[in-house]
């Protein structure tokens, strides 16, 4: 399997799909560097902190998962490698596997990259007004656990997601369910049935409400889980004509 | 005979319409076998069942003797492919593209530089593939499939898309790779020309059934001799051929006259030369037509053509 993996992530040497994940958190700490300069007075770190991570739950999260399964898929879809993939002597449950632990591993690289880029956005514009440097404490295990919660939460619209990219070689499929779902995340964003819809399952970590974090929480990463394992499974075994 | 390839029996169905049909194929050891049809015949169906990418409605496939439905793993690791779609990464490099497949297979680095120096790549293979032409795509493409070195090669169309020079340098390469080698060569194509000059054995597929199959020089001195005529009335000439035992077709450079397997060729050309002489038919080009893959494919597709309208 280590093999398998190895290969996914030397695919993306010199691919969109390696600028997408340092675009998406930079557009966010863009904004937040942007917005803190505007500031009159000096804002707690928890403002910029749970702002950027509710920016990257809402939307960002959602339209990047669109984009990156879309464009892991595509890497196939485009050149129509499945063939030569697939009739390899491997398991081909090895294959797509190893996609979506990259895909995986691309959007946790990213929400990484959430919080260490919104702390340099920060930092960054405290050296230009130093007026403006942040109140309170910088609590990091805080906002590493909330994006750790969102990543879990959005375990089933990434299962989602990737099973549609993989399974349809057009990318209007994907793009049209991502689009679709990250429209609803966003105008019903603070809709109680939110919390059983895969897009808006990430935001619904910051939600005050105990009952909504543990449905989504338990939702989204349980069943996205068990998802994902049934979507490799599925695309495995499907025969691509 | 040591079998590579076996078929027996295999279909595919797609809903309502049947792609194969109960096609029994043998590839000999060391063999370059031409599997020749039109479009759409069912030439990469056949292929793509051999190599595992579709599972056959019926039938079995065995490749370098392994059942591909009940091991397509093992079946897999016996064979090399070169699929029609060649499925690189426009954003790597020759040599990373065949890294990625090298890792895949388990195989150590030293094989990248064994298989581009085989298709002559190794100056070429730090170049980006979206730089590639056509050509050089498919010497890439040859050269995956001969990580490895698996003793059965696949190839699907090889030849497409590649100018006369191209076409003229894989010929040469495909016709010497079961000697330098020792693999056994399954080529697709639907040009008939490019097979008879690389193939020892051809199958022919047409409307989903192998309608022909053996050793291309035993097939072409088996097959029926042909006449070619040139004369000055061919309405008045048919009517006099007529009463010969003999099929008559419409050449580009006039009439054939094709003759019966196991008539005797010299005897009946002198004969049809004196009945037309005598009918006062005047007689241009008088000739044996060499005996061709074209003429074997045009007999065996137009034959099948014939049986529904027969029947």
């Amino acid at each position: 399997m280590l093999s398998v993996l190895s290969v996914e992530v030397r695919k993306l040497n010199r691919s969109l799909a390696l600028l997408l994940a340092l675009a998406a958190p930079g557009l966010i700490a863009l904004f937040v560097f942007f917005n803190l300069l505007r500031q009159k007075a000096p804002q707690p770190w928890d403002m910029w902190m749970v702002n950027a991570n509710a920016m990257w739950a809402i939307f960002m999260l959602p339209m990047t998962v669109t984009a990156m399964t879309a464009l892991v898929a595509h890497m196939e879809h485009g050149p129509r490698a499945w063939d030569q993939l697939r009739a390899l002597p491997r398991a081909r449950s090895s294959l797509y596997g190893a996609k979506a632990l990259c895909v995986l591993g691309l959007v946790g690289l990213m929400s990484v990259l959430v919080m260490g880029m919104t702390w340099g956005a920060v930092t960054a514009g405290v050296q230009i007004k130093p007026e403006l440097a942040p109140t309170g404490v910088f609590a990091a295990g805080k906002y590493a656990g909330q994006l750790a919660a969102m990543f879990a939460a959005g375990l089933l619209m990434i299962a989602i997601q990737f099973w549609t990219a993989m399974r349809f070689a057009s990318f209007v499929p994907a793009l049209a369910l991502g689009i679709g779902g990250t429209f609803f995340a966003v105008v019903a964003a603070s809709a109680k049935q939110g919390v059983f819809m895969p897009w808006q399952m990430p935001v619904n970590m910051l939600a005050t409400e105990s009952w909504r974090v543990q449905t989504a929480l338990g939702l989204g990463g349980g069943l996205g889980l068990l998802v994902l394992i049934l979507a490799v499974a599925h695309l495995a075994r499907r025969e691509v004509l | 005979m040591v079998r590579m390839i076996e078929t027996e029996r295999l279909t595919r169905r797609f809903g309502a319409r049947t792609a194969v049909e109960a096609v029994s194929m043998t590839v000999p050891d060391q063999a370059v076998y031409g599997f020749l049809g039109r479009n759409g015949a069912g030439k990469t169906t056949t292929l793509k069942m051999l190599l595992g990418l579709i599972r056959p409605t019926a039938g079995t496939a065995r490749v370098g003797g392994v059942d591909v439905g009940r091991d397509r793993i093992g079946a897999a690791r016996k064979v090399g492919a070169l699929l029609e779609a060649h499925g690189f990464y426009g954003n790597l490099t020759g040599r990373e593209n065949l890294d990625l497949s090298r890792r895949l297979l388990g195989l150590p680095p030293s094989e990248i530089d064994r298989v581009l120096a085989v298709v002559e790549m190794r100056a070429d293979a730090g170049r980006r593939v979206a730089g590639y032409s056509l050509g050089m795509r498919q010497r890439l493409g040859l050269a995956r499939a001969m990580l490895g070195a698996p003793p059965v090669l696949v190839l699907d169309e090889p030849t497409n898309g590649l100018d006369p020079d191209g076409i003229a340098e894989m010929r040469g390469f495909l016709r010497g790779l079961p000697g330098r080698t020792g693999a056994t060569v399954l080529l697709s194509s639907h040009l008939l020309g490019e097979i008879e000059q690389i193939a020892t054995h051809v199958g022919v597929i047409h409307q989903g059934r192998l309608v022909l199959e053996g050793e291309l020089a035993a097939l072409k001195a088996a097959e029926a001799s042909e006449i070619t005529l040139r004369v000055d009335d061919p309405q008045r000439a048919a009517a006099v051929l007529r009463r010969w035992d003999l099929t008559l077709v419409e050449g580009a450079d006039g009439m054939i006259a094709r003759l019966w397997p196991g008539q005797d060729h010299d005897q009946v050309a002198a004969g049809l030369n004196r009945a037309l002489v005598e009918q006062g038919v005047r007689v241009f080009a008088f000739g044996a037509r060499e005996r061709s893959l074209e003429g074997l494919y045009r007999q065996v597709t137009e034959n099948t053509q014939s049986l529904p309208e027969a029947a």
